[in-house]
């Protein structure tokens, strides 16, 4: 999609563009999804030629499948071949001239279902194991040897999914003549889905071009590549028409991707002085009947494995993590991914830790916190830059201010509480690191190309792909500062595989570290050239993991009838390095927060015993309102990344890594309690009061 | 069994035979083309389909078009002219009230709403009044900063 610089008030005026706005003359597809979570599919019976089974359409497409070290490679077909895992999974699609006759055709549909009572999801994973690592850096037997206390709690978070604005959508036409398949799909991984495709259908990756319209919101839901993309490109070629799914809210909540689901337990070992010596780590994640694309089963333990205690020196630090099948939707990225929990453990643990230790929360911190840079860590991180004890400095102020008003609150009766989220994450994760662990289903590089058009132009195309983070502002405002050129002479492509040079699309903060890095690059070589019109530079970035940070401060108070907690204060000091675009970093912190919050108070998915969703709407599955969302206060502090071209790091998850640790921090702060248990609702806050 | 509608949109006539089952937003985007008029959940929660009815914010999915019969529907095609933005869609650029801009048509159709109902606006109500528009991007900040301003410049 070209972005011009009139985008974003096409916005305003309604002329977005998003993937159902598209006028392609196509016909509508519906899935036919299981009511069941884990049965034997016996029969199909589809409306008169106007549908195929799983069987069906296993003939027309290969299955997903990501294989690598601590894996189960199981495969995940576009439709369910002979039995289902959970409830929403698709098992026929069918298809007609509108989709209201779309919907009634699959009401038509007749399957026969055998639940299967018990026993295993997948017969590659008979112990339901669908990944599993383990790793110990540094003398973690004698860290724990001479601990002077060993504290030991366990933190769960719920599953939740991220509900983009705008679900989920597929269109594939089928050029019989040419051999070509376009697919219009509303995605952050273009390239991705390209190379998906191609190797699904059996077709040569140029016979597939990807273009993706203007997409409404993505959070990591729209990083993997889905069975429904799979089917709807099959179903094009079968039927030589265009098809199109665009799917609704229920689908998008039962059977797109959930996350967040983890247990975590930990063991800290401390000190006389309360200095946090060693961190035993036991993290198993609940991830869905299947091993998502691409990133797999170990997405979550992997990460959150990754990031426990991260702003912490530590001398030893031992990690067993797990992706554990169940009879739920697969569970995939969602912003902040296994960060959150990671976050969330490892601050309220801190929090735990000062209160045994008769210690203030901000000071125990600073005692423990990293101070030379760059360094590895015990659990093997190699952190690029930061200066942690600014971060919490710039909270000391805010932070007194607050324990003031809440010794004031507390005489009155109040329930004030002040939680502190101080962290570290990474971003930019690049092609060696993909392959170190193993994964080689991403292609983990960043590309742009810059070219000078004959009326001077400046035309650049990258490997990402918007969706809402407003990267055409961001690199016009590069270009004019690099080349001197006015902003609006500048014109961006991305998101088109024929159009754009191939990259790894838009997550995990990529574009601030591979992409900004390959962008400035071409950028830097094409002004050393004069802008000769005709240039063309096109830069491939594998860019390296770079650590942005924060520290984080919320206010919550609790009415003490309805125990309904309310954000009243919030201020986020973020480390993302040097800030490209201000506006579009604090827009990120700013909606980062608010999602984060939501995944504290909010936001869950439950199943009942019997494996059924218990949240089919919007009026079960809760996210943040307007009267929810206090104003939330923004600070910067750069330490640039020697790893990147401009020095930053990226800033689209800290806001809601930041929001998971420091509200849960706030709200058992009000209410006096060890609310280890997400999300911290109303129900959950009366339970823990009373026992 | 189709059923006539007759009803104004956006300032023109427009008569059409609809199958009573088709909703108000479908009547708009797919019969219409208006394609501004989004649709986030099609149960009436999120409120990104909401659309203008003889002046009141309505949700244009859980309306039926023919409930449109007889009345005035604007959408947020209707808002602005060429050339010209509404001082509510000039507020939304200059605050960054949108990132992805999917919920926007139905934040504008509420806005003006609110901003026509003559009402006065105060920043502590104003969150509670757009308590029916879903947004994931922005936390919301933006967007009451938007519409505070359009109403001062009334």
């Amino acid at each position: 999609m070209k972005a011009g610089s009139d985008a974003e008030e096409r916005l305003v005026r309604g002329q977005g563009d998003f993937l159902a706005d598209l006028d392609l003359d196509a016909l509508e597809a519906c899935f036919v999804r299981s009511p069941y979570p884990h049965a034997r599919v016996q029969s199909i019976s589809l409306p008169g030629g106007r549908g195929l089974t799983g069987a069906q359409l296993a003939r027309l497409a290969g299955p997903l499948r990501v294989d690598g070290p601590g894996l189960k490679a199981v495969p995940w077909w576009p439709l369910a071949v002979e039995k289902v895992r959970f409830v929403g999974e698709a098992v026929a699609v069918v298809w007609a001239e509108d989709r209201y006759l779309a919907e009634d055709l699959a009401d038509e549909t007749e399957v026969d279902y055998e639940p299967i009572p018990a026993g295993p999801l997948h017969e590659e994973a008979p112990d339901g194991v669908l990944y599993e690592s383990r790793r110990e850096g540094g003398d973690f037997e004698a860290a724990f040897g001479r601990a002077a206390r060993v504290l030991e709690r366990t933190f769960k978070t719920a599953r939740q999914t991220p509900i983009p604005l705008e679900a989920r959508g597929v269109v594939a036409r089928w050029d019989g003549a040419a051999g070509r398949l376009t697919v219009w799909t509303s995605t952050q991984v273009p390239n991705l889905v390209r190379t998906v495709l191609a190797s699904s259908l059996q077709l040569a990756e140029g016979d597939v071009r990807v273009i993706v319209p203007v997409v409404g919101g993505g959070f990591g839901l729209k990083a993997h590549v889905f069975p429904e993309e799979l089917a709807v490109a099959a179903l094009a070629r079968h039927l030589g028409r265009t098809v199109r799914w665009v799917e609704d809210r229920r689908e998008n909540l039962l059977a797109s991707a959930h996350a967040h689901e983890e247990t975590v337990r930990l063991r800290l070992a401390l000190d006389d002085q309360g200095r946090f010596l060693a961190v035993d780590a036991e993290v198993s994640c609940d991830v869905g009947a299947y091993s998502v694309f691409p990133f797999s089963a170990s997405l979550e333990p992997v990460t959150t494995g990754q990031t426990l205690f991260g702003p912490y020196a530590l001398e030893a630090f031992r990690l067993h993590a797990s992706g554990l099948a169940s009879s739920k939707c697969p569970a995939g990225a969602y912003r902040g991914v296994g960060m959150n929990a990671a976050a969330f453990a490892t601050e309220r643990m801190v929090d735990i830790a000062a209160r045994e230790l008769g210690l203030d929360p901000l000071e125990l911190r600073r005692r423990n916190a990293i101070r030379e840079f760059p360094t590895v860590t015990a659990a093997g991180r190699e952190l690029d830059s930061g200066d942690y004890l600014g971060l919490l400095g710039r909270l000391d102020a805010p932070y007194r201010e607050l324990r003031r008003q809440q010794a004031e609150a507390r005489r009155e009766g109040r329930l004030f509480g002040i939680g502190v989220g101080f962290f570290n994450e990474h971003s930019g994760t690049g092609a060696s690191e993909y392959q170190t662990r193993g994964i080689t289903t991403i292609p983990g590089v960043d590309s742009a190309r810059v070219r000078v058009g004959e009326d001077g132009t400046i035309e650049i195309a990258t490997g990402g792909a918007d969706a809402g983070q407003g990267h055409a502002e961001t690199y016009r405002l590069l270009a004019a500062r690099e080349l001197g050129v006015a902003a609006e002479k500048v014109v961006v492509f991305e998101g088109d595989t024929d159009a754009c040079p191939p990259g790894s699309g838009t997550f995990v903060s990529r574009g601030a570290v591979g992409g900004l890095t390959a962008l400035t690059e071409a950028l830097r070589e094409v002004a050393e050239k004069d802008l000769a019109p005709g240039l063309e530079v096109t830069r491939v970035v594998d860019p390296k993991q770079v650590f942005p940070s924060g520290a984080h401060l919320a206010a919550v108070e609790v009415d003490p009838l309805g125990l309904n907690p309310r954000v009243i204060r919030y201020l986020a000091v973020e480390d993302c390095g040097v800030v490209v675009n201000e506006r579009a970093a604090e827009a990120q912190v700013r909606g980062g927060v608010a999602m984060g919050m939501g995944g504290v108070l909010l936001e869950e998915i439950r199943y009942s015993e019997d494996g059924q969703p218990l949240a089919s709407t919007l009026l079960d599955y809760l996210v943040p309102l307007a009267p929810d969302v206090p104003e939330i206060e923004i600070e910067h502090q750069e330490s640039p990344s020697p790893l990147t071209a401009l020095g930053s790091k990226g800033v689209g998850e800290a806001g809601t890594i930041g929001a998971f640790a420091a509200v849960a921090n706030a709200v058992a702060d009000a209410v006096q309690a060890e609310l280890n248990e997400l999300p911290c609702s109303p129900d959950r806050i009366f339970h823990l009061r009373r026992s | 069994m189709e059923q006539s509608l007759r009803v104004k949109v956006n300032g023109q006539a427009v008569k059409r035979e609809v199958p009573p089952r088709l909703t108000l937003a479908d009547f708009l985007r797919d019969r219409l083309r208006l394609t501004g008029t989004h649709l986030g959940c099609e149960h009436g929660v999120c409120g990104a389909c909401t659309v203008l009815l003889d002046g009141d914010a309505v949700r244009a999915c859980l309306l039926l078009a023919v409930q449109a019969d007889g009345r005035e529907v604007t959408t947020v095609e209707g808002m602005g002219e060429p050339g010209r933005l509404t001082p509510l869609q000039r507020a939304f650029l200059e605050h960054g009230a949108f990132q992805c801009g999917f919920c926007t048509p139905g934040f504008l159709a509420t806005g003006e709403a609110l901003l026509r109902s003559g009402r006065r606006l105060s920043r502590a109500e104003l969150p509670d009044l757009l308590a029916g528009n879903l947004c994931r991007c922005t936390g919301y900040g933006p967007i009451v900063d938007a519409i505070l301003e359009a109403a001062g410049s009334r």
